[in-house]
C-alpha cells in the first residue's frame, strides 16, 4: 500500500520539478540578456543612497543587463575615486553634491541645467558620461519646528535662532557661510552647534537644543515630527536632482540602449518617491533592496 | 552673544601649518579653547571615579567581600562600547530636555574610568602582604587604621597606577564627544573628516595623541611623588 503512494508521489514531485525548470527556463528566455561587460555599481552609505542604488542595480538586471550591486560604502568622494580608479561603473549622485566635489570654485545655480552644464564636462575628464538628471530632487533643507513664525529663511535673521548642522556645512558657501553672509542672508545666529548629518539633527531640534537644522528635503523625519522646511528665497541652495553617472567605456560597449534604458528610468523616478522610500527605510525600519524591488514591481519595471 | 562666519580652515593647510599658526589657538574655536573643554570634563570624570571607587574597592578588599561577583561585574563594564553608550545616551538626554551635554559623555567616560581604578584598587589591597596586616593588628591598631595606614599605604602606587590608565583612556576616549553634538578637542578630527580635510584630521589627531601622553607623564611623576616615605624606602631596599 504505501509503496505505490510513494512512487506517485516521487512521480508526481518529478513532474512539477521539470515543470518548474520549463517555467524557469522560460523566465530566462523572456528576459533579453544583454551582451557586454558587468557594470559594477554601488550606492553611498546611507539609506536614501542604497535604495536608488537598488532600484538602478535591479532595473538593469532585469532588463537583462549583467550587474554586480556592491555592498554599500563610503560617500560621494569614494564613489567618484572608484569611478576614476576603474573600481566602479556606475554611480548615482546628486548633481549639486557633485558639483562642489568635482569643480569647489564654480558658482553653484539652483538651476539643474546650470549645473549639468559644470558637471558633464568634468565628470568626462574622468572618463565618465553624466546622463540625464531625474526629476526626483533631495536638496539642501532648512528646517525649523512647526510653531516657527518664519516661513522663508530670510524670516530667520533676526530671531536670534541657535543653529544646528553638520561639520560639512560650516565650510560651504552654499550652507553656513550663505546664511551668514550679509549679501545673502545675513543671518546672525544665537549660537552653533555641530551635530552628525542624521536623526540626531530632528533630536536636537525637537528638544529646543537649536531652532534650525540644515538637512536633506526628503528627510520622512521632517513631517513625521511636525517641523516645516523654510523657503530658500535667495536660491542660496543648489540644484540637487538625482543622475546616473557611468563609465564611458562601459556605456560605448553597450550602446544606445543602455543610455536610454537609464534615462527612463531616471524619468520615472520622483522626489515623493524618494521621500517614500526613505520613509519605508528609516522609519519602518525595512531592507532598502525589497523597497527598491517592490518599487520597481509596482512601476512595471521588473 | 552672536556667532560669526568664521573663516573655514583651507583644505590644502598642512597639519603642521596649522598648528603652527597662532590663530589655530585662540578664539572660542581656538585650540586652548577646545583643550580646557576637553581637561576639565576628563578632570572631573576621573576624580569623581576615583572618589567612589578608592573607598568602595578598599572596603569591600578588606573585608574580603563580594570577590567573584565584584570581578564579574568589572570584566563585564570592560566590555561596554563607550561610543555606543553616548550615542544611545544622547536622544534620551534631549527627549527628556537635558541637551546634548554634559550627561550622556560623562556617563559614557564615567563606565570607562570605574574599572581600572576599582580593580586595581581591590587587587593591591587584598595583595597587602598579610603578615604586615597582621602585625598592625598585634600592635593594636584598630580596623580603620589597619585599613588607611596599612592597605592604602601600602596599595598606593598600584592604585595610582589604576587611576593612571584611567586618566589616559578617559583623555584617549573623550574626542567621541565632538560627535555627539559636543566639542572639545575631537572638534578638528570630526570637522576633518567632514569637511574633508586631511590636515586638520592629522592635527587632531596630534593634539588628542599628545594630551594622552602627557596625561600619563604627569601621573607618572605624581606616582614617583605620591608615595609614602615608607613604602618608597621598602621599594628601594626590595630591589636592592
Amino acid at each position: 500500500m504505501k509503496t505505490p503512494m510513494l512512487k506517485k508521489l516521487l512521480l508526481l514531485a518529478m513532474a512539477l520539478a521539470v515543470v518548474a525548470t520549463a517555467c524557469g527556463d522560460g523566465d530566462d528566455d523572456s528576459a533579453s540578456a544583454v551582451d557586454g561587460p558587468t557594470i559594477r555599481l554601488r550606492g553611498q552609505d546611507f539609506s536614501e543612497a542604497v535604495t536608488i542604488a537598488e532600484v538602478y542595480g535591479q532595473y538593469l538586471q532585469a532588463k537583462g543587463y549583467d550587474v554586480e550591486i556592491l555592498t554599500p560604502a563610503g560617500f560621494r568622494t569614494e564613489a567618484i575615486d572608484g569611478l576614476r580608479n576603474d573600481e566602479l561603473d556606475l554611480i548615482v549622485d546628486y548633481i549639486g553634491g557633485s558639483l562642489t566635489a568635482l569643480e569647489p570654485d564654480a558658482a553653484t545655480s539652483s538651476d539643474a541645467d546650470e549645473v549639468v552644464a559644470v558637471i558633464g564636462p568634468a565628470y568626462e575628464e574622468i572618463g565618465a558620461t553624466l546622463l540625464d538628471y531625474s526629476p526626483a530632487v533631495d536638496g539642501d533643507a532648512f528646517v525649523v519646528r512647526g510653531d516657527s513664525p518664519a516661513s522663508a529663511i530670510s524670516d530667520v535673521a533676526e530671531l536670534g535662532y541657535v543653529f544646528g548642522a553638520s561639520a560639512q556645512c560650516f565650510e560651504r558657501p552654499q550652507c553656513f557661510l550663505g546664511y551668514t553672509d550679509p549679501a545673502i542672508y545675513g543671518i546672525t545666529f544665537a549660537d552653533t552647534v555641530t551635530i552628525e548629518f542624521g536623526p540626531l539633527l530632528g533630536e536636537a531640534l525637537a528638544a529646543g537644543e537649536v531652532d534650525a537644522v540644515v538637512w536633506n528635503t526628503t528627510a520622512p523625519q521632517i513631517t513625521e515630527q511636525g517641523f516645516k522646511v523654510l523657503e530658500d528665497d535667495q536660491g542660496l541652495h543648489p540644484a540637487q536632482n538625482i543622475a546616473p553617472i557611468i563609465s564611458t567605456n562601459v556605456l560605448d560597449a553597450y550602446g544606445d540602449q543602455l543610455r536610454s534604458d537609464l534615462n527612463e528610468l531616471s524619468a520615472l523616478i520622483t522626489t515623493a518617491d524618494l521621500l517614500a522610500w526613505n520613509t519605508e527605510t528609516d522609519i519602518a525600519k525595512r531592507e532598502s533592496d525589497d523597497v527598491a524591488a517592490e518599487w520597481l514591481e509596482a512601476k512595471g519595471l521588473n | 552673544m552672536t556667532v560669526l562666519a568664521q573663516a573655514p580652515v583651507p583644505r590644502d593647510i598642512g597639519f603642521l601649518a596649522w598648528l603652527l599658526d597662532p590663530d589655530s589657538w585662540t578664539g572660542t574655536d581656538g585650540i586652548l579653547a577646545s583643550l580646557a573643554d576637553t581637561v576639565a570634563l576628563c578632570a572631573i570624570v576621573v576624580v569623581v571615579a576615583t572618589i567612589t571607587m578608592v573607598p568602595l574597592a578598599s572596603w569591600l578588599a578588606h573585608t574580603r567581600r563580594g570577590e567573584v561577583s565584584v570581578s564579574w561585574l568589572v570584566t563585564l563594564s570592560r566590555a561596554i562600547p563607550t561610543f555606543a553608550v553616548a550615542g544611545l545616551l544622547v536622544p534620551l538626554s534631549l527627549r527628556s530636555g537635558w541637551g546634548f551635554e554634559p550627561w550622556p559623555i560623562f556617563i559614557a567616560l564615567l563606565l570607562l574610568a570605574l574599572p581600572p581604578i576599582f580593580l586595581n584598587t581591590y587587587t593591591a589591597i587584598q595583595q597587602v602582604d598579610p603578615g604586615a596586616v597582621d602585625a598592625a593588628r598585634a600592635m593594636g591598631y584598630r580596623e580603620i587604621d589597619v585599613m588607611f595606614r596599612v592597605e592604602l599605604a601600602l596599595a598606593t602606587s598600584v592604585i595610582l597606577a589604576g587611576v593612571r590608565v584611567a586618566a589616559v583612556t578617559v583623555v584617549a576616549t573623550e574626542p567621541i564627544r565632538a560627535f555627539l553634538g559636543g566639542d572639545g578637542l575631537g572638534r578638528y578630527v570630526r570637522d576633518g573628516l567632514g569637511q574633508n580635510n586631511d590636515g586638520l584630521v592629522i592635527a587632531g589627531a596630534i593634539l588628542i595623541a599628545g594630551l594622552a601622553g602627557l596625561t600619563a607623564l604627569s601621573f607618572r611623576l605624581v606616582e614617583r611623588f605620591a608615595l609614602p616615605d615608607g613604602v618608597r624606602r621598602l621599594a628601594t631596599t626590595t630591589t636592592r
